[in-house]
């Protein structure tokens, strides 16, 4: 078996990427996902412009929707793939994924969030002394504190050890792997928001 | 204007910022030793950008509530 400094020099498109650059698809992948973060924020003021429920409705469920299933299926389907894979394949895959990721996930979370305050306000179901609303607003608050707390600043960290000269493999994958199990956590509690959100849109 | 919607992008985007600056300084301190890379300071700093004008754009969505 490789070790892993071999292993990591050998990665596909690094090459011409040079000591201590990124790899150059990082960029790309960046400006991909900052190009599909920008949308929901956007729709968002187009369907409040046009003081329409149907659109605000429509971007607060695609929003909230992509977003559980994006944590599903990181928590249930992809620790499952990294679990399978050594170490250097772990890396690779992070290198991939955190740029990916990086704008898209908490512009769902965000515009979820903000959306279904509004909706909820338009329909008249913003009481907070509601104990549905309560519950949704707790288990946003922890979603949202393992988004900044963990997720972002753990997407940060692999981002920086990257552009290192001697980027650590291993805490590329020990971070990676954190993000990934804390989906699962996550793919919990929003299948708690789904419970709450389901009584919400019934009652 | 939307108070409760502004609230929470304000407390969205500041407890960003205060994550990213935090990151951001240790990032820098490595960039001084020679650890980091400019490429990566760089992307740093487009990232912190590409956010806050997330951000932004959702603070907009405050003001037409």
């Amino acid at each position: 078996m490789s070790s892993i400094p071999e292993a990591l020099a050998r990665p596909t498109g690094d090459a011409e990427a040079g000591a201590g650059a990124l790899p150059p698809y990082t960029r790309r992948l960046l400006m991909w996902s900052f190009a599909v973060g920008v949308v929901p924020p956007i729709v968002l003021i187009v369907g409040l412009s046009l003081n329409s429920l149907y659109v605000l409705l429509f971007v607060h469920v695609i929003c909230g929707g992509t977003w559980t299933g994006f944590d599903l299926f990181m928590g249930l389907v992809m620790s499952r793939i990294m679990r399978s894979l050594d170490i250097p394949a772990r890396v690779e895959v992070a290198k991939r994924l955190t740029p990916t990721t990086f704008f898209i996930l908490p512009s769902l979370a965000a515009v979820a969030v903000t959306s279904g305050i509004y909706l909820a306000q338009r329909l008249h179901k913003f009481d907070l002394s509601d104990p549905w609303i309560i519950a949704a607003g707790v288990v946003v608050a922890i979603l949202t504190v393992q988004g900044f707390g963990i997720f972002m600043p753990n997407g940060l960290r692999i981002f920086i050890e990257l552009a290192k000269r001697k980027p650590d493999p291993q805490r590329i994958a020990r971070l990676n792997m954190w993000n990934i199990r804390l989906s699962g956590v996550q793919a919990a509690f929003q299948v708690v928001i789904i419970v709450i959100m389901a009584h919400l849109a019934i009652y | 204007m939307n108070v409760q919607g502004l609230i929470v992008v304000v407390v969205f985007g500041g407890a960003l910022l205060a994550i990213f600056g935090l990151i951001y300084r240790q990032a820098l301190a490595s960039y001084r030793q020679g650890e980091l890379g400019p490429d990566g300071i760089r992307l740093l700093q487009w990232a912190i950008v590409g956010q806050l004008v997330i951000y932004a754009l959702l603070g907009l969505t405050a003001f037409l509530t």
